[in-house]
């Protein structure tokens, strides 16, 4: 038998006591995890949104806080693409539409001559002509949750649009788009000539140089914001009040989660006192008790970061399983957030087993032999 | 005194809450190898505290202790003397509830160089020795109170000490397994040649050994020695 096998039948044994310090472990990896992860995936979805439609950069109007209250007037297209390294621009306007059943859903309309077309998958049916009005695109999600295939009428803000096609993008926010003509949506949101977002294509997609020199030029042009996709939520400020309180929900999630894993491995230690002091008569050494206990929090640490980490994926999983999130955001906890939390949560395990283990051999083997 | 002394008390003084209650005054003893020796008296006369003190648990608020001479004065000396040099058995056995009988033996083997087989092969045969090598593998509570005294005496041999110390050894016992746990020491304290000191209230107990110390308020007021102990000295 050595110190490790000493930990696990001392654990084994004292089932309760280890299954409850697991749990509480695992509550605060696993919170942290699904929390963290709902706070980057708002980012990452919008992020991979538009990648996914092959956009470089993106320009929207400066100094909007709302990521859907600004508008630029689309007569400024044909001065972008005359700009060296600028392969093609694009109009984008979003809006968040009722439709059918009260439901929200987000609708996006795209101009005819749109590089988005070229990107969009089809599941079912075909893309709109390029004179046809009336007429929508919907993701594969929210025509799953709407019941609508190809063929049936979908409502947008009051109007009727046939669905002439399904598609299957991959990002969750694209799936639960529905994509209408951009003359269609610009005269039912009232906002002739104006788009959201403006979305270039560049010559050499690589070239950060390139990008640069467009992204400076487009602003020179006045009262624009020139970002690169990933980039485009960094200066919002009302995605970042998101990301902020969710942040905050996952920081305060894993203080509790702390606090309670200390508490626990505090009064786990405590309540050993006596038999701290008999490990103490018998010749253990301050040091190999302190190592006993430690190893003792490093496994139940260790098991419950594990523990944490399917708490953690399938929280993510349940939270993307309800209609009012997973229609816009896809909660995927990524690997390094995995892994970051699941090592801190093991160092914090050993560290926070040094201080009671500090506390219970700084006793004299004689009060330790004395405790009840 | 004398150099052949095992452990020496040097005016030995001990006080709790800050000196109000003095448990110790001025003990002077010593305690060769191969004897074996009661002390004897009343609750609160402060036998327990003294053989405390000689082992190291409780620290003596003044005097001295000498283990072959030298003095005993860091915590690393007495944790070192109590791995190896000596064995400890208590009134309510001090055993650890989650680990089986042959478990709670070989944990006062850790930090000793044996490898995990001689290990294996010590806790068998103390456990052997002391009649209980099929229940090796059962928890404390799935023993008798006579069993879990067996299992501490085997735990204090285990590193084969030069001293063992036993507080009330049968003091939770009923008469039939308080005279075999006795038996036991005495056996295996002349078998080893190993130095027994045992704290009782009970003078039949105490008569077997070769010196009684009788103790009230913290003194030794009397102290008895056999012919065999006269002679060796």
């Amino acid at each position: 038998m050595n110190h490790v096998e000493l930990a696990f039948r001392n654990l084994q044994r004292r089932q309760t006591r280890s299954i409850l310090t697991i749990l509480g472990v695992a509550f605060a990896v696993g919170s942290f995890i699904t929390l963290y992860g709902l706070s980057r995936s708002v980012h990452e979805n919008v992020t991979r949104s538009f990648e996914e439609h092959g956009s470089d950069l993106t320009v929207k109007r400066r100094g909007i806080a709302e990521p859907f209250g600004g508008t630029i007037p689309e007569d400024v297209i044909p001065e972008i693409r005359k700009i060296p390294g600028v392969k093609d621009v694009t109009g984008q306007l979003l809006t968040f539409a009722a439709t059918d059943k009260g439901d929200n859903v987000l609708a996006a309309g795209w101009s005819p001559d749109s590089f988005y077309w070229k990107t969009a998958p089809l599941k079912a049916g075909r893309l709109p002509y390029p004179n046809e009005n009336k007429v929508a695109l919907v993701g594969s999600e929210i025509a799953r949750a709407l019941d609508k295939k190809a063929g049936d009428d979908i409502t947008l803000l009051g109007d009727k649009f046939k669905i002439v096609g399904i598609t299957d993008f991959h990002s969750i926010i694209n799936r639960n788009q529905v994509v209408v003509k951009l003359a269609d949506l610009q005269e039912l949101t009232f906002r002739p000539g104006a788009v959201t977002f403006l979305s270039i294509e560049l010559e050499h997609p690589g070239d950060k140089a390139e990008a640069d020199r467009v992204s400076k030029a487009i602003e020179a042009m006045g009262k624009f914001t020139v970002s690169p996709s990933e980039g485009l939520l960094r200066n919002d400020s009302l995605f970042g009040l998101m990301t902020a309180v969710s942040s905050a929900m996952a920081w305060v999630a894993l203080f509790m989660g702390v606090l309670m894993v200390l508490n626990t491995l505090l009064m786990a230690v405590l309540e050993r006192t006596r038999e701290i002091g008999i490990l103490s008569a018998i010749g253990w050494s301050k040091e190999r008790i302190m190592l006993a206990l430690v190893i003792e929090g490093f496994i139940l640490s260790a098991f419950g970061s594990l523990v944490g980490i399917l708490l953690g994926v399938a929280g993510s999983k349940f939270l993307s399983s309800i209609p009012s999130i997973g229609r816009y955001v896809a909660v995927e906890p990524t690997i390094p957030l995995i892994a970051a939390t699941a090592v801190a949560a093991v160092v914090l395990g050993v560290l926070g087993s040094f201080y009671p283990a500090w506390v219970a051999t700084r006793a004299s083997p004689a009060e330790a032999l004395e405790h009840a | 005194m004398t150099a052949k002394d095992l452990l020496q008390l040097e005016h030995i003084g001990h006080a709790f809450d800050q000196g109000r209650i003095v448990a110790l005054k001025d003990i002077n003893l010593a305690f060769g190898e191969s004897e074996s020796a009661a002390i004897l008296g009343a609750s609160g006369s402060g036998k327990t505290t003294l053989i405390l003190v000689m082992c190291g648990i409780r620290t003596p608020t003044r005097g001295v202790v000498r283990w072959r001479g030298e003095p005993v004065t860091t915590l690393k000396q007495w944790t070192d003397l109590r791995r190896s040099e000596i064995g400890i058995v208590f009134q309510d056995f001090n055993l650890f509830t989650t680990l089986t009988a042959a478990e709670n033996v070989e944990v006062a083997m850790f930090g000793s160089p044996a490898s995990g087989a001689e290990r294996k092969r010590r806790v068998d045969r103390a456990l052997d020795t002391v009649g209980l090598a099929d229940r090796a593998t059962h928890l404390p509570q799935e023993l008798s109170g006579g069993e879990r005294q067996r299992v501490a005496i085997a735990r204090s041999i285990i590193n084969d000490p030069k001293l063992i110390l036993a507080d009330e050894p049968t003091g939770n016992l009923d008469s039939k397994n308080a005279a075999a746990i006795l038996d036991l020491l005495f056996d295996l304290q002349k078998a080893r040649g190993s130095t027994l000191i045992m704290v009782s209230h009970a003078p039949a107990l105490a008569r077997r050994c070769a010196r009684q110390i009788n103790m009230k308020d913290g003194e030794v007021i009397d102290e008895q020695v056999t012919r065999a102990r006269e002679e060796a000295l």
